[in-house]
């Protein structure tokens, strides 16, 4: 202005104004021009941009962990909370899924023998310092829970109602060194007396000492007077080992029963039995062995490697 | 002010307006972060004759239009930084408070950049510009501020210095 005049300055001033005014008028009006212009500046700083993205990105992190501290903190306390629940509700759904296929197993083997039967949840285990093999059942005398009535899970014998309370029930597990069943081998029907050993190995004492038993003999419950405490025909285990000294009276052999009583989840309790015996009818099928198949490799030596 | 002059100070001005798009805006910085070639513009524009206060602002505006960022209709920040920049230039231009004093400086730059913000909003509203709700406006012209007040004397020793390489003492046209 000193130099080129206040006109001048002023002039330009306009100019300038006029031109920005001008601009504004054509991208309002939609001229495509000034579209292709912004286009064209930004596929030339579309480079420049990734650059600096990849430049400033552990500054933006810093940045962006700082201004949202707070924020973040509570998203983690938020997450870690839905972990935990989430975490919970996997559990919770594992054991229902190992329950129901308890269940199904119980249900299918007391269907078979024809027993009324009612479903109970284990939930709790007697303490082994009282020497005794008790589990506690969420049914009791208010679902027709009496004392002395069958237990039994998918794979058999479970034991015998001891106590039964309003909502409640206390079982004695074939485990329990007290326990005495009447048992006979299916096929054979010999008969004898199975006692609790204290672990899932139990001892069989056969009453018949002319009859010989085998490895592999499965057990079944001989069954009660008015099918208490035992329902006749439930699966109790299988022969692992016979005694076989000369001086015995009776034959006796160890027993491996049936149920897994450390993951007991559902049982039920047999209230009534069938009109008929089931007889043999529950006697669990054996594992069928799947043939090994033999592999037979031909080598036939090649006639160039020979000659030479 | 010579071509050789407006030619340099287009070049500084792209280069303001790459760091900008590259980097300043990559960084998302709380509250809105800050408008490099806004600040540098007004400061510039400060050390400046109104004259060549209107032909910087006409210039970085021209750049600030050309970012896709850009709300407005192109030519809108021309017109507010030719505006703005006269402005500046023409409160600070022979006084030697704003040119001889730092502190002032910077908060005439730092108010202008806010009021230069507020009016880019009003005449962005007038020309139907969307611009956010009252609240996020006032936010971020808060915190524009914020970033102007620490922003400016940062750069204030460099633009000095580059003016002064380009213009010498006093600003000619």
């Amino acid at each position: 202005m000193r130099n080129g005049g206040e006109g001048r300055a002023r002039l330009l001033l306009i100019i300038l104004i006029v031109t920005s005014l001008f601009l504004i008028t054509l991208d309002l009006r939609g001229v495509k021009i000034l579209d292709g212009i912004r286009g064209g500046t930004q596929n030339v700083l579309a480079p420049f941009q990734k650059a600096g993205s990849t430049v400033v990105s552990p500054f933006r992190n810093f940045l962006g962990d700082v201004t949202h501290l707070g924020r973040t903190r509570d998203q983690i306390e938020k997450l870690k909370a839905d972990n935990a629940k989430l975490r919970s509700k996997l559990l919770q759904r594992k054991n229902a899924d190992g329950e129901l296929t308890q269940l199904k197993s119980v249900l299918n083997l007391a269907g078979q023998a024809g027993y009324k039967v009612i479903a109970a949840r284990v939930i709790s285990q007697g303490s082994s310092t009282n020497f005794s093999q008790t589990v506690t059942i969420d049914i009791g005398t208010s679902s027709g829970v009496r004392p002395n009535m069958t237990v039994l899970s998918g794979e058999g014998l479970v034991g015998v109602v001891k106590e039964s309370y309003a909502n409640s029930a206390l079982v004695m597990l074939a485990t329990d060194p007290d326990f005495k069943v009447g048992v006979r081998i299916a096929g054979s029907q010999q008969i004898g007396i199975l006692s609790g050993g204290g672990s899932k190995r139990a001892s069989l004492q056969l009453l018949d000492n002319q009859n010989i038993v085998k490895v592999g003999d499965v057990l079944l419950a001989r069954g009660s007077t008015r099918n208490r405490p035992f329902v006749p025909g439930i699966p109790v285990g299988v022969i692992s080992a016979v005694d076989s000294s000369a001086g015995s009276i009776a034959q006796s052999a160890t027993v491996m029963l049936y149920p897994n009583f450390s993951a007991l989840g559902v049982v039920s309790v047999v209230l009534s039995a069938g009109k008929n015996n089931p007889g043999d009818a529950l006697v669990p099928v054996g594992p069928t062995p799947s043939p090994v198949p033999t592999v037979t490799i031909y080598a036939t030596p090649s006639p160039t490697a020979s000659t030479k | 002010m010579l071509l050789r002059q407006f030619s340099i100070s287009s070049l500084i001005f792209l280069i303001v307006f790459l760091i900008q798009e590259s980097v300043i805006n990559q960084l998302r910085l709380p509250g809105g972060g800050f408008s490099l070639p806004l600040l540098i513009a007004l400061t510039w524009a400060a050390l400046s004759t109104p004259t060549i206060g209107a032909l910087t602002g006409f210039i970085s505006g021209f750049f600030m239009d050309l970012s896709q960022n850009s709300s407005g209709a192109m030519g809108h920040w021309t017109l507010i930084m030719i505006l703005a920049c006269y402005a500046v230039a023409y409160l600070g231009f022979g006084n030697d408070n704003v040119r001889g004093n730092p502190v002032t400086n910077i908060f005439l730059v730092s108010s202008a950049s806010v009021i230069t913000l507020v009016v880019f909003v009003i005449t962005g509203f007038l020309l139907g510009v969307s611009v956010g709700s009252f609240t996020r406006v006032l936010l971020t012209l808060l915190g524009n501020g914020i970033w102007a007040l620490l922003v400016t004397p940062l750069i204030l020793p460099i633009v000095t210095r580059l003016h002064k390489v380009l213009f010498g003492n006093q600003a000619h046209i």
